[in-house]
């Protein structure tokens, strides 16, 4: 940390290096099946990282303190779409098209071709039921939250 | 399907996506790397190669040829990867030919 912050350049490149495939992996979870926004994010984050670097004070490890970023950084991209899209509305009906494809899902959901359907019913949804549905069940966050970060009305 | 079904459902589905081993490409580690270069360069002076030398990094061919050649020190602190085609080549192509010891952008190849 010390060398990046003295702009060590080699040093600066081992950052990179080591830190890189976490973050990546990270958020290219978080943000799929949108991974076309990965590589913008992922220079994103980084610059955030090096501006933020002087705060840092090695109480978690460096790869924990740049997911923490990751993931306010990923927020931040919740937040604003969900702002900006125009389909959700208070009075949409939500429909589940895609849950259809799982009758017996308990079973079904167990490999890998379930977790294939499930991006690929997320692609076809809507953007903003799909970003509300990650921010829900990917992130965690109780839809209070949710209401409160995209200043809509909560509904239960 | 009643919602607390579908609350399990989805629940469900996002316990069994688990991150997957992905490693970022190659290229977008070079384009990383020369954004922050970028930014460091342009918040002051980068650290010489000597420093850089001293403090453990290994030095590429252009940078050492840099190194031994009569100049001033602010020459020697420059961003000399942004004069660089490995760079270029490291941003642009997956498995781009650059082989050099010392080049950050032969490391993000591997």
């Amino acid at each position: 940390v010390e060398a990046v912050l003295r702009r060590d350049r080699k040093a600066t490149a081992e950052f990179v290096t080591l830190y890189a495939d976490t973050v990546y992996a990270y958020i290219r979870h978080r943000l799929a099946p949108r991974i076309d926004l990965v590589d913008d994010l992922m220079q994103d984050i980084f610059l955030a990282a090096w501006q933020y670097l002087p705060r840092y004070r090695g109480e978690s490890s460096l790869e924990g303190w740049l997911l923490g970023i990751a993931r306010h950084k990923i927020e931040d991209h919740y937040r604003d779409r969900l702002r900006l899209t125009s389909a959700w509305g208070e009075d949409t009906e939500i429909s589940y098209p895609g849950l259809t494809v799982f009758p017996e899902w308990d079973e079904s959901l167990d490999n890998e071709a379930a977790q294939n359907r499930a991006r690929r019913i997320l692609t076809g949804l809507p953007e903003a039921y799909r970003l509300a549905l990650l921010w829900r069940y990917w992130e965690q966050r109780s839809t209070r939250e949710m209401a409160v970060a995209t200043g809509k009305t909560r509904r239960v | 399907m009643d919602e607390t079904v579908a609350e399990q459902w989805f629940k469900r589905v996002a316990e069994i996506s688990a991150p997957q081993p992905i490693r970022a490409s190659s290229r977008l580690k070079s384009r990383i790397y020369s954004a922050l270069m970028r930014a460091e360069a342009a918040e002051g002076v980068l650290a010489s190669l000597s420093e850089c030398e001293q403090g453990g990094g290994e030095l590429c061919w252009w940078e050492k040829l840099i190194l031994i050649t009569p100049m001033p020190d602010t020459a020697r602190s420059l961003n000399h990867c942004h004069f660089c085609h490995a760079r270029i080549l490291g941003e642009q192509v997956e498995g781009a030919p650059v082989h050099w010891r010392g080049c950050p952008y032969a490391e993000f190849q591997k």
